[in-house]
């Protein structure tokens, strides 16, 4: 199928493993949401956030290295939802154990919106950091410098040669 | 640029804080087998062969607490802390200090704090409000993000304290210093900011605190504060001067700051006197916007209303009041109760919310639930607020002149909302 093409086997294998639909239609509605589930789609930054992108729109959350060093989350203070941030500019804080972390926006953008879930229940970052503990979306202003941002196996290097905390 | 100017033009008299700074800050202490442990060694060739960081210690000679933390966040946003460490030490004049995501509303009562002239600061670090003034030293440890440890700064304030007065001390859980045998009494609380490339962890160390009055400002009723901001852990304290009458602010410096400079960063050995020299020292700061380019601006920011009570989670105030007979309808009994709620956000009334009983409806006037949103809406959390209600409220009852009892009260209660925040 078109939509299959470029994805490489495990994609694949994980697709067919997972979604079983009896007419074209739903199968391929299937595929377009486990494309975004899946892991190869994400870019992380040194900071250890993530984003994923769908049609200019990027998800940003933090990984789950970040959320286990956090401890666990007891306030989220997120972008507002109109905020036009630059790459690498700090747009908002994780608190926990005492500690204000900030959150650093990995791509220029303008922020469409913001999880209204995580701020009522921080935890969800810890429980569901690439999933429900997503933190806001962004329209990007500069789709480029997605291509600077490290993939999911290059981010994996980057964490087991623990040379940033 | 602006760091390199910070780093070299204030070196200004080392050597008369080294003529201060009592001769028996390098005595060690009994011989103990605590003290054991802190026993000086010479040099290790492990030592000379690690990547050299060095330290600096300064103490700032402003005591006005806005300007000190616009001195720590111009340093986790300017300096550069390669290979070098700075432990910052600072006291203030009276003030009330909230964490980054709390509620001043919820965590102290405003309008007292303001009428004892203090002033409410928002730092820039998680963690509790505490109250500060001159007997109260702050300590905050700047590193790179790689290099924070909360805990080895902790320990670095239990060996001074040790070793100054031989004062045994352990750290909790929670990364409070707590004296032993003090029934969990604390004397010192912490909180940290994490960021890329700097970090840092700061902590109070209560030596000299006038207790009445933090237990004054720091006092929490129950304020029908509905919110999702950070809370405070309230914790029994105690003051080191109650320990050992010889504990003063000023002997502290000294004895926190010289044992920080003994003390290696990564494994926490004792260098003593040979890695003391090694150090920069002490430096007294001056901050200024001369010294420090941007400083002014930093301050303007963390002195407005907008970070100090703007940035407060969006909360909902809920309070209910009997309403007295009088205003109740003929024929009404039993107990009813008027109440009322405001939506808060950013610091400004979103919304208010009135609910009357029915015992209050009137054949004109108030009529159930009453918006009185076109005259809160938009106003700050305030005394402000008040008074803009009174206004409309009085604009309500000269309308409907038999009103006049039935508005005062609500009036009443609405400034009891505001007020009692």
């Amino acid at each position: 199928m078109r939509s299959l093409r470029g994805l490489h086997y495990s994609s694949v294998a994980r697709i067919s493993r997972c979604f079983v639909a009896r007419w074209q239609g739903n199968v391929i509605r299937y595929i377009s949401i486990s494309i975004n589930c899946l892991s190869g789609s994400r870019r992380f930054t040194d900071k250890h956030e993530w984003i994923s992108v769908n049609e200019n729109i990027g998800t940003v959350g933090i990984s789950h290295h970040a959320q286990k060093s956090l401890g666990e989350i007891d306030f989220a203070q997120l972008p507002d939802v109109g905020a036009v941030l630059e790459k690498e500019v700090t747009c908002g804080a994780l608190e926990s154990v005492k500690a204000a972390s900030e959150i650093f926006c990995p791509v220029s953008g303008k922020v469409i919106d913001k999880n209204a879930s995580v701020e009522q229940t921080p935890r969800l970052i810890n429980s569901s950091c690439y999933d429900k503990g997503w933190l806001f979306k962004v329209e990007l202003t500069k789709p480029d410098e997605l291509n600077r941002l490290m993939t999911e196996s290059e981010y994996e290097t980057f964490i087991k040669s623990g040379v940033y905390k | 640029m602006a760091q390199a100017m910070a780093q070299n033009m204030f070196r200004i008299s080392q050597v008369s804080l080294n003529n201060v700074v009592r001769c028996n800050a390098y005595a060690f202490a009994p011989a103990t087998s605590q003290a054991k442990a802190y026993s000086s060694a010479s040099t290790t060739d492990k030592e000379k062969s690690k990547n050299p960081i060095q330290k600096s210690v300064f103490i700032s000679q402003s005591t006005d607490i806005f300007t000190n933390l616009a001195l720590e966040d111009w340093m986790y946003r300017n300096f550069n802390f390669n290979n070098h460490h700075v432990l910052l030490m600072w006291r203030n004049s009276p003030c009330v200090v909230i964490g980054r995501h709390q509620n001043p509303w919820v965590e102290t009562n405003t309008t007292n704090v303001a009428h004892q002239g203090m002033e409410i600061a928002r730092r820039n670090s998680g963690g509790g409000t505490v109250y500060h003034d001159r007997g109260n030293l702050n300590l905050t440890f700047f590193t790179k993000r790689e290099e924070y440890n909360r805990r080895n700064n902790l320990e670095i304030v239990s060996r001074a304290l040790f070793r100054e007065w031989g004062i045994e001390s352990v750290i909790t859980p929670r990364e409070d210093i707590v004296v032993k045998n003090t029934y969990k009494q604390q004397i010192s609380g912490t909180a940290a900011k994490l960021g890329r490339p700097n970090a840092y962890h700061h902590c109070t160390l209560l030596v000299d605190v006038n207790k009445v009055a933090l237990r004054q400002s720091l006092h929490k009723d129950d304020k029908g504060i509905v919110t999702n901001a950070t809370q405070s852990v309230a914790s029994p304290i105690m003051n080191l001067c109650e320990i050992n009458q010889h504990v003063k602010v000023e002997r502290m410096l000294g004895a926190v700051g010289w044992e920080y400079l003994r003390t290696c960063p990564e494994t926490l050995e004792d260098g003593g006197q040979d890695l003391i020299n090694k150090q920069r020292g002490f430096q007294l700061i001056n901050p200024t916007d001369n010294w420090f380019p941007g400083l002014n601006k930093l301050k303007e920011e963390l002195s407005s209303w907008d970070w100090r009570f703007g940035k407060t989670p969006k909360f909902q105030v809920n309070k209910s009041f009997r309403v007295p007979k009088e205003f109740l309808g003929e024929g009404e009994m039993g107990v009813q109760e008027l109440k009322v709620s405001l939506e808060v956000n950013k610091g400004i009334i979103d919304d208010v919310t009135l609910k009357l009983p029915p015992g209050l409806l009137s054949t004109n006037g108030f009529h159930g639930e009453v918006d009185v949103v076109t005259s809160l809406r938009g106003q700050p959390f305030s005394e402000r607020a008040v008074v803009s209600l009174e206004n409309a409220l009085h604009d309500m009852s000269t309308k409907e002149g038999n009103l006049q009892g039935k508005s005062q009260f609500v009036m009443n209660c609405m400034r009891q909302v505001m007020q009692s925040v």
